[in-house]
């Protein structure tokens, strides 16, 4: 498939994952401001930018500024609204390759964003995370069902895949950031879909290393990390089955994603949480590694040549 | 006794990059081809480094050389080289047909139109047609027109480039053999006589001694339609085609016949230089 | 209720619909008769759930770098089976006509030398390009894609405006227009019997196919774009869908040693045929701009080589100029020895002599005034409808540059009614058919794109000075074998189809899947 076109899809699937994983992250933030009168705003807000790697000079953090930084910023591809603009504009040009129906959603979620800042102003930002939760849940859907289990699905899935992971590290620093309190694993689990899952699995029982288990190492809740990144190594390995080496892994990228997964994997739950903020960073650059082991060995020489008269 | 001579022509091209260049594609019109007063024993080019090459005829008439490079290189020499036999052509006179000949000349219309490098301005149109209404026909007021310019622009090697346009050089009094013949070209056409722009070589002296390899230079002349056939002269020189000259390429202008034309990306080429040898064999 | 039609004019123009007030002609009855039963509110929701559908498709063109729909309008364009005939053998004859007229100016130029077009016309023309002479087609076919502008006259006469066979656009309104008007208008589709217009990207593909080098019997084809901010952009994606083909853009495609192919993620992969979306000036740095950047290095010498097809082939436009378009009609003589079946526009050539010029200059605000090398309606002065100082100033550019204008009598082009606010008014429209020549034939797709200009009056009716379009339908004749319906073979015993299966609790069949599950459970391991 075209270079340019499997970078277009791998991209669609990190940002429509980013998109929903900030606003699921956002989402619990903002309940939390709300249910919780004694934490420290300014606080909270600061380390949640922090995690998700934005930077402001404002001398006082709101809620309301996280949200307009982290959900609206139209300019931010780390933004939700920027995330899906971005990811529309990335389906614009691969739109031959994606079903109809992915073209229209991503498109229609687009012409939707200035209708769901009303949205936000007259029934409130949990309506509006809500809308983008299950407009990219649509989009998996319509993804899942209309499209090819060929290499550009397996880019969509490596995008979405390594972008969960990122997400899921990002979401288990805020916890770590915040003191780690049984309060801050319960919104946690709820951002992350996994509250009944979760207690289901472990029959109510939250605790420190319960949690710390389930959102990092549990094989079966595909947001997980470990599940997350298992699923990263298993496209880049499909994608290389055609020529798979006899020894070891085909590409950096797959060595990375491995690397980083087996970290996770034969460590005690223990050793992680004692070690929490170094895994968590570990995973994060792992992932970052890897984007640019990928773009280097399948997305190469897509820019525009400027020619020089000889 | 045979007038002809036979001359072994090298010209070679280099450009040395700042740096890496990645890809290169490119055009040599470098080769002269047989015709009425020359006939081409050998015609080759060759590129360093090596590259896999292609030749066509372009609409001119020209035979074209194109390759293209892609791995990255530093520099870029291309060498063509040609043997060739030519003979002297027969006298220019002021006689021939009279304007009323080249009336309703579609078939040569191309020749007539300005190009870039060949529009005369208001000053040069007035000129043209003074020269035109001063003579019987077109080959006597080509050759008038021939005469003013070689007089009237100084033969300046460095004075112009090859983008420099008829009117430039007109006005600065100076050009080289490319400017002359823009101006001789913009002329005729602006009196309504059909005119082509050649581009070949040739050899410095004109009894060049035998066996000896001497700097030559890439060269320019004219051409003109005079109703009954076209006739070539060397406004530079003010004298007709002798066995010295080499034609290469014929068009309406340089722009149609450049050397070597190409794109590459890359850094700015820090060095480039062109070379032409020739030695006289007969 | 008959509101839809309140106040109705009849004209300027020839009225597709009706030939007197309130009484449709025969091809246009169903649908006046379902327009009818429809209140304005009625239209006007479906016309909305129409714009919604194709703002939400991205079905949009870019003008003056916003995206927007193209305007669709929910009143049809009916054409019967007999003109459809005409109009069809007329493209496919003028075609055939400027193919045999691309294929000797760029090689032996008879009809120069023998003076049917003076080669002023050709030399002077800003499309004709040098660098194409020489460059032979694989299975001779240079113009693979056409559409040719027509009009009716006032009397509903046909008449050719102008050729395009560059690059021209507009074909996937042509498919898009007759989903959606499909969605809106079912009952008329129903009770009509039109002739589809969605095998198009398949007759494209095969044309292409046929055009491949010569040697290769699985060629790749690939869509060239010059990318997503182009303003054909979606028809771009629209057609290498359906064709089922890359979409490129000029940095995937590498051209080393006259090969062509694109970069993907498995390495190179070589490419047989470009149909390219992308201007001839735009398409190779090394022949054309230097300054290209959505262009592709070296194709013209692979073409030339005979290791790529480049569709359309470059150099078309010195056929399509609007001065050599005066010229057709002689083209069709002498190449084909037949007479124009579709006639041309009346036009006045400004550089031909002195006297025609005089005339045109006389007689400015009755004619049209083109400038041979614009396009999309740019240039375009209307003299009856120009102030006296535009026209002053027109007169003073055509002085000096009479080459560069032609000038047609005016024509009050044909009307059909379309919805204005909430009532139907007659506006005037044009027709572009889209033909495809695959080296056999030149086929003719049934429809092609109506386009209609939405002010009241308006005469220029491209979609860059904000028109609308129209779906067009081409009426079947009573019998027509070469499209059977998609009925079963008779005979062919079709099997009775079983009910889906029901969930558990739904009754019988359930308890024997229960009884099964039980014997099931009730074996012994082995």
């Amino acid at each position: 498939m075209l270079s340019r076109i499997a970078e277009s899809l791998y991209w669609i699937g990190r940002y429509a994952e980013r998109a929903e994983g900030t606003a699921r992250i956002l989402d619990v933030h903002v309940h939390g401001m709300l249910q919780d009168p004694w934490v420290d705003q300014e606080e909270a807000c600061r380390s949640l930018l922090k995690v998700m790697g934005v930077t402001t000079d404002a001398t006082q953090v709101s809620t309301l500024q996280v949200v307009s930084l982290l959900g609206l910023e139209q300019a931010s591809p780390s933004s939700v609204v920027g995330a899906l603009a971005a990811a529309r504009e990335n389906a614009r040009g691969a739109r031959e390759t994606i079903s109809t129906e992915m073209w229209e959603c991503l498109n229609a979620t687009w012409l939707g964003l200035p209708a769901a800042r009303i949205r936000i102003e007259q029934q409130g930002m949990h309506a509006f995370f809500g809308w983008v939760r299950e407009r990219c849940s649509l989009l998996n859907g319509l993804t899942e069902a209309t499209m090819s289990r060929d290499d550009g699905w397996l880019f969509l899935m490596l995008g979405r895949s390594i972008e969960r992971a990122d997400m899921t590290a990002r979401l288990l620093s805020t916890h770590a950031d915040a003191g780690g309190s049984i309060q801050s694993w319960l919104s946690l689990l709820r951002s992350c879909g996994a509250w009944e899952t979760f207690l289901r699995t472990y029959r109510g029982a939250l605790t420190d290393r319960h949690a710390a288990e389930f959102l990092l190492l549990d094989r079966l809740f595909p947001r997980s990390a470990f599940a997350a990144l298992s699923a990263a190594e298993s496209c880049l390995d499909e994608l290389e089955q055609a020529t798979g080496p006899r020894a070891g892994v085909a590409t950096d990228a797959h060595r990375i994603i491995g690397r980083a997964r087996t970290d996770l994997e034969f460590r005690g739950v223990d050793e992680l949480l004692s070690n929490l903020s170094s895994v968590l960073s570990t995973v994060e650059r792992a992932c970052s590694r890897a984007n640019t082991a990928i773009t280097g060995r399948y997305f190469r020489a897509t820019a525009a040549v400027t020619w020089a008269v000889a | 006794m045979n007038q002809g001579w036979r001359m072994r022509i090298t010209h070679r091209t280099w450009f040395q990059y700042d740096g890496k260049a990645a890809t290169s594609y490119n055009e040599a019109r470098m080769s002269p081809r047989s015709e009425g007063r020359q006939s081409v024993l050998d015609a080759r080019v060759e590129i360093q480094p090596a590259a896999w090459l292609y030749k066509y005829e372009d609409y001119w008439g020209s035979v074209v050389t194109a390759f293209d490079l892609q791995e990255a290189h530093e520099s870029l020499t291309v060498v063509a080289s040609a043997l060739v036999e030519t003979m002297p052509s027969a006298p220019v006179t002021p006689d021939g047909p009279s304007w009323n000949d080249l009336e309703n000349e579609d078939r040569w219309h191309e020749y007539l139109l300005p190009t870039p490098r060949t529009a005369l301005d208001e000053e040069l149109t007035a000129l043209a047609l003074e020269i035109k209404g001063a003579h019987d026909g077109p080959q006597a007021a080509a050759l008038a027109a021939c005469e003013l310019v070689q007089s009237e622009v100084e033969y300046q090697p460095g004075s112009t480039g090859v983008q420099t346009d008829a009117v430039h050089a007109w006005r600065q009094r100076s050009g080289v053999c490319q400017d002359i013949s823009h101006l001789v070209v913009g002329l005729l056409r602006g009196m309504g006589t059909p005119a082509k722009y050649v581009s070949g070589y040739m050899h410095p002296h004109p009894d060049g001694p035998v066996g000896e390899d001497v700097a030559g230079q890439s060269h320019a002349w004219v051409e003109w339609w005079s109703g009954t056939g076209w006739t070539g002269y060397d406004p530079t020189n003010g004298a007709p085609i002798q066995p010295r000259h080499v034609a290469v390429g014929r068009g309406r202008e340089y722009g149609d016949v450049p050397p070597l034309k190409g794109v590459y990306s890359g850094p700015p080429s820090a060095n480039q230089g062109v070379e032409v040898r020739i030695t006289r064999l007969r | 209720m008959a509101d839809l039609f309140e106040d109705y004019r009849l004209g300027p123009g020839w009225d597709e619909m009706f030939a007197e007030p309130a009484v449709p002609r025969p091809s246009y009855e169903t649908l006046y008769a379902t327009l009818q039963a429809l209140s304005s509110a009625d239209l006007g929701l479906r016309s909305e759930v129409l714009q919604r559908a194709f703002l939400d498709q991205g079905i949009t063109f870019a003008l003056k770098g916003v995206e927007r729909p193209f305007p669709l309008d929910i009143v049809p364009r009916v054409i019967t089976a007999a003109e459809w005939a005409h109009v069809e053998a007329g493209v496919a004859q003028r075609i055939q006509a400027l193919e045999m007229f691309l294929a000797d100016v760029y090689g032996p130029a008879t009809v120069l030398s023998d003076g049917i077009v003076p080669r002023r016309v050709v030399v002077t023309s800003a499309h004709f390009h040098r660098e194409a002479a020489g460059i032979n087609p694989a299975n001779g076919v240079r113009i693979h894609v056409a559409g040719v502008d027509l009009i009716r006259d006032e009397q509903g006469a046909f008449r050719v405006l102008e050729d395009n066979v560059r690059t021209p656009s507009g074909v996937s309104y042509v498919i898009e227009n007759r989903r959606a008007i499909s969605h809106v208008l079912p009952e008329v589709l129903a009770s009509t019997r039109i002739r589809p217009v969605d095998s198009y990207p398949a007759q494209l593909l095969a044309a292409l196919r046929a055009a491949a080098p010569a040697g290769v019997s699985d060629p790749t084809v690939v869509v060239l774009t010059p990318g997503v901010h182009n303003s054909a952009y979606f028809e771009h994606t629209l057609l290498a869908r359906e064709m089922g083909v890359e979409l490129v853009e000029g940095r995937d495609l590498l051209c080393a040693a006259n090969e062509v192919s694109m970069r993907t993620t498995a390495g190179e992969k070589r490419v047989d045929v470009i149909y390219r979306r992308i201007d001839d000036d735009f398409l190779d740095p090394v022949h054309f701009r230097a300054d290209s950047m959505i262009g592709v290095a070296g194709l013209l010498n692979a073409a030339r080589c005979g290791k790529v097809t480049i569709a359309n082939a470059v150099g078309n436009g010195v056929a399509d100029d609007k001065l050599l378009y005066t010229y057709v009609p002689d083209l069709i003589r002498y190449y084909l020895a037949q007479e124009p079946i579709l006639p041309n526009v009346t036009a006045y050539r400004l550089e031909d002599n002195p006297d025609v010029l005089e005339y045109a200059l006389g007689r400015m605000d009755s004619l049209v005034f083109k400038p041979v090398d614009g396009s999309g309606g740019a240039g375009i002065v209307i003299g009856s409808r120009a102030s006296e100082e535009v026209l002053e100033k027109l007169r003073a550019r055509i002085t000096v540059d009479p080459r560069g204008w032609i000038a047609q009598e005016e024509v009050a082009l044909s009307m059909v009614p379309t919805l204005i606010g909430n009532r139907l008014r007659g506006r005037h429209v044009d027709l572009r058919p889209f033909a495809v020549n695959d080296g056999v034939a030149v086929k003719v797709l049934p429809g092609g794109l109506t386009r209609v200009a939405l002010p009241e009056g308006e005469l220029v009716v491209n979609s860059s000075q904000g028109g609308g379009s129209k779906d067009t339908w081409v009426l079947a004749e009573a019998t027509d074998p070469s499209e059977p319906s998609p009925q079963h073979p008779r005979g062919a015993a079709i099997p009775q189809p079983r009910k889906p299966d029901p969930g558990p609790g739904t009754g019988e069949v359930v308890a024997q899947q229960q009884q099964q599950q039980q014997q099931t459970v009730g074996e012994a391991p082995c």
